[in-house]
């Protein structure tokens, strides 16, 4: 069970506080559109304490018992990905979702912490040989490839690219040569041009748009035009809790999702962005102080992995949510409305907790 | 560890384009995007183009959008509600009640315009303009209504449109489809609905406070929906509704020689101006009949009867059967329909006086298997293929579960037809072995009229018939017209050559209604119509008489309209008795 005194706080605060602020603006951007949405609130509660008993559950739970199972739950998640392609329930010509029992799963969500244990399993089988450059490229050829290609197919771009800067931060931290990172990088954009052909129409036109967000104001370019008017018009100070008329007047759309950021930065400004960019860069640095206390290479490993999930699923949202990047669908972690995501997040944070559990025993 | 505290300096790099893109939105852009908000000033033009038109064969419109005049309402504008309410009620025939509900209804964008009432009247038109300075938040807006210039008598085919839901609209958006549009529900409408709605475009425009457009924001270029050209004839479509009339059952035809739907009707229809009310009247007027309603085919089955025995050597076309009126067979009595019967009768006077007690014999001697299997290679007991969902296959029995071979030769029995088969059977005869493909889809066309792509005719396989039998049977067919039970179809100077069915729907005597059917083709010689006319309840003479007036309507139009070919070639026509 959960030793106390090995509790780690700051991480913990940390999620408490992110949580509330996500509560607060989903009821929020769900106040004044209606009933539909009251209940978007509500259900967000029962997904947050679906979460929470996650959380304690895999804080009390070993995490080596995932690490040393790695294989088979890698090749479990395979199938359930390789699965949902043909008996998913997609969304807008999508099929990431399973339903179970009324609710919709999406098994990528779970699928990237697999992922990570999968990749920290190897890193400590070959912890000999982690220098060598054929070490790096039988791992993304057979651990990351697989999973990033079914995840795309799906077709999920978001969460098929997020893998790689786990993937190359994992194997960094892990003491891979920088050169030999930096080689795997220029390969794999040499193989970009492929990756065209594996996309959806919906996918290009996302990317197009967002080369030229003219070219379709009234589609995928309108999403980006309104969240970008909702965070200028934000301004320094932000127009105050339940305020934002973008949010409210329904123009942005998706806001209790993927573009939540956006009911942030219009209802408490320049001011609250940056204190939530702040919320994010210590939580971030704590999973990292997590990853260097520990002694366990497996807990560096996991540790890093996931401070590297959180990194790159905060930064590709809030950039997207500014029109920075292309519309490709990822959740704020802890902030944005849905159960895959939120349970997968605080499940993460359990491991973390263990992790720090397991610290003496090493 | 080294590695990590490189980690850490690369996570608060990474935060800083972050904080410099906020900076930059939030600081530097604010005016302009708290312009942009607080006029709510990005307004997003659609433009309204025309769903495609839906033609007949000759060019003539099943279906075209027209301009007329929308009542429409923006949500966020509306004063006073239940005064709108008060007023408008009495005018669109709503109750007041429906209205406020539909006034006070959550809409996710408030500032778009809603549509409350299409194609309104001149005296609607009148009514509103002069209270509209009450009616705060409602507008007439010029927009598109779709026309069906056959209504009911075409519904069957053309469809008719419904508004879209909110399924529809979450996987439609991308095309251009918004709240309050229109979507195909049925036939042709339904079936090439993408085709036919193009896509809409529209602009993204900056206004300033007074609803003054300031600047483009980006543009969309709609596509037009194409039009859809049918192998229906209008005019033939038109009278076989009308000379069906209120009846319930089906008319099809079809050109023999290519497989052409040229009329298809189904009875009840419904009006496609308002198709709501006929959803869920306990007539079906929503079934299309004509591809799935399942008629026993009666004496019509009595040409696949007399093909067979023919082709089977069973019988020759000079035997003589003896029709007493009544055959018993162990212990049951079979009659036939006239109960004095026949007398001495020979193929082709069976055929045209219809005699049981004839064809029962012959179809003895060819017996159950040979029967069904020459129904099977008419092509029926399979659905015909016709491009128009839903048709079902009839029902070909195995032997021994048809009821006997007795039964089955006069179409009694467990073997059942739609009506699109007994048209494309007659009209197989009528080309001489051909089973076409019925088709209702001839090409598609860019509203310019370009040419997309062209349907032609399909061979759907063959039925083989010896020339010999080929020309009795046709003989026989004529003699049913001429001289026969069929006579009420005929056309003064056209050959037309037929036959008459009747099923009885159960026992005889029973007093049920029976349904009588009526399949032809005509001219005789040059076949270019071929009909088939099924009555849900009624004598297969009165399906003749239907057949008849088609046909007269047709070709005698078709004369007066300078169709000489029709009219030399009908002269010419030796007429043989």
């Amino acid at each position: 069970m959960i030793n106390r005194e090995r509790l780690y706080l700051p991480v913990l605060v940390l999620t408490g506080v992110l949580l509330f602020i996500g509560l607060v603006l989903i009821f929020s951007s769900s106040r004044v559109i209606g009933k539909d949405l009251n209940d978007l609130f509500l259900k967000q509660l029962i997904w947050l304490a679906i979460g929470l008993a996650f959380l304690i559950l895999l804080a009390g739970t070993d995490f080596h018992f995932w690490t040393r199972n790695a294989p088979f739950f890698y090749l479990l998640i395979l199938l359930l990905l390789a699965a949902v392609l043909f008996i998913g329930h997609g969304r807008s010509g999508t099929q990431r979702w399973f339903r179970l029992a009324g609710f919709n799963f999406q098994p990528s969500e779970f699928g990237k912490l697999f992922f990570i244990f999968t990749l920290a399993a190897y890193l400590e089988w070959r912890k000999d040989a982690v220098k060598r450059f054929g070490t790096l490229f039988f791992a993304a050829l057979f651990i990351l490839l697989p999973p990033f290609l079914l995840v795309l197919l799906q077709p999920n771009l978001g969460t098929a690219f997020i893998m790689i800067p786990i993937f190359l931060v994992m194997f960094y931290a892990a003491g891979s040569p920088r050169k030999h990172l930096v080689t795997l990088v220029l390969t794999g954009c040499c193989a970009l041009p492929f990756l065209w052909l594996f996309l959806k129409d919906y996918q290009k036109q996302r990317i197009l748009v967002f080369l030229n967000p003219s070219a379709d104001p009234l589609g995928a370019g309108y999403n980006i035009l309104q969240s970008r008017i909702a965070i200028g018009s934000g301004g320094i100070f932000g127009k105050g809790f339940l305020k934002g008329t973008q949010t409210h007047l329904a123009f942005l759309p998706e806001h209790h999702t993927d573009f939540i950021f956006s009911v942030l930065a219009e209802e408490w400004g320049l001011l609250g962005s940056t204190v939530l960019l702040a919320l994010y860069l210590l939580f971030l640095i704590e999973i990292i102080r997590i990853a260097s206390y520990t002694r366990d290479r497996a807990g560096t490993s996991v540790a890093v992995g996931i401070m590297a999930m959180f990194a790159t699923q905060v930064f590709i949202n809030i950039a997207m949510t500014m029109g920075f990047l292309p519309v490709v669908g990822i959740p704020l972690p802890f902030l944005s409305y849905g159960g895959s995501s939120l349970i997968a997040s605080l499940s993460a944070v359990g491991i973390l907790l263990n992790i720090k559990q397991q610290e003496t025993f090493i | 560890m080294d590695r990590l505290d490189w980690l850490r300096r690369a996570v608060i790099l990474v935060f800083v384009p972050l904080g410099i893109g906020l900076i930059y939105l939030q600081v530097f852009s604010y005016g302009r995007f708290k312009n942009f908000s607080e006029g709510n000033s990005v307004r997003t033009l659609y433009l309204d183009i025309p769903r495609g038109k839906i033609l007949d064969r000759n060019g003539e419109i099943l279906a075209e959008d027209k301009l007329g005049f929308n009542l429409t309402f923006v949500p966020f504008d509306l004063s006073n509600p239940k005064r709108c309410a008060d007023i408008l009620a009495p005018i669109l025939q709503q109750s007041r009640s429906d209205l406020l509900q539909i006034f006070s209804a959550r809409y996710p964008n408030p500032f778009e315009i809603q549509v409350l009432a299409r194609g309104l009247s001149q005296e609607q038109l009148h009514f509103v303009e002069e209270q509209l300075a009450q009616l705060g938040g409602i507008y007439i807006q010029a927009g598109l209504e779709r026309r069906y210039p056959l209504g009911e008598h075409a519904a069957t085919i053309v469809g008719y449109l419904g508004e879209v839901n909110r399924d529809e609209l979450a996987s439609l958006r991308n095309e251009g489809v918004r709240s309050g549009d229109l979507l195909g529900r049925a036939g042709i409408e339904r079936i090439f609905d993408a085709l036919l709605r193009g896509e809409r475009g529209g602009t993204s425009v900056v206004v300033d406070a007074r609803g003054h457009q300031i600047r483009i924001l980006g543009q969309k270029e709609s596509k037009p929906g194409n039009s859809i050209v049918l192998t229906i004839d209008a005019g033939l479509q038109r009278a076989a509704s009308e000379k069906l009339g209120d009846r319930p059952g089906s008319v099809v035809i079809l050109a023999p020689a290519t497989g052409e739907v040229l009329a298809l009707v189904s009875k009840p229809s419904y009006d496609p101006y308002r198709p709501a009310a006929y959803l869920f009247s306990k007539s079906k007027p929503m079934l299309n009949r004509a591809l799935t309603g399942l008629y026993a085919p009666g004496s019509v089955f009595k040409i696949i009867t007399a093909i067979a025995a023919l082709e089977e050597g069973a019988i020759t076309p000079d035997d003589q059967i003896e029709c007493t009126g009544v055959i018993t067979l162990g212990e049951r009595e079979f009659h036939c329909w006239k109960e004095e019967g026949h007398g001495a009768i020979s193929f082709k006077s069976a055929l045209a006086q219809s005699c049981n007690i004839f064809f029962g014999e012959a179809g003895m001697k060819t017996g159950e298997s040979a029967l069904l299997d020459y129904a099977l290679r008419a092509g029926l007991g399979v659905p015909t293929g016709i491009d128009l969902p839903g048709e079902k296959s009839g029902s070909i029995p195995e032997p021994g579960e048809s009821g006997g071979a007795l039964n089955l030769s006069i179409g009694q029995g467990a073997l059942l037809l739609t009506p699109v088969q007994m048209a494309s059977l007659i009209a197989t005869v009528a080309n001489g072995g051909n089973i076409m493909r019925p088709e209702v889809i001839r090409e598609l066309r860019t509203p310019d009229g370009t040419l997309v792509e062209k349907y032609g005719p399909a061979l759907r396989g063959s039925f083989f018939v010896s020339e010999g039998t080929l020309k009795l049977l046709r003989e026989a067919l004529r003699a049913v017209v001429d001289i026969g039970t069929g006579h009420a179809a005929a056309v003064p100077g056209i050959p037309v050559a037929g036959k008459t069915g009747t099923a009885q729907t159960a026992q005889r005597d029973l007093n049920q209604p029976t349904r009588g059917s009526f399949v032809c083709y005509a001219p005789a010689d040059a076949p270019e119509l071929a009909v088939a006319v099924v009555l849900d309840s009624g004598a297969s003479s009165e399906a003749a008489v239907i057949a008849g007036q088609i046909m007269r309507n047709y070709f005698l139009q078709a004369r007066e309209a300078g169709g000489e070919d029709t009219a030399v070639k009908s002269s010419s026509e030796p007429t043989e008795d």
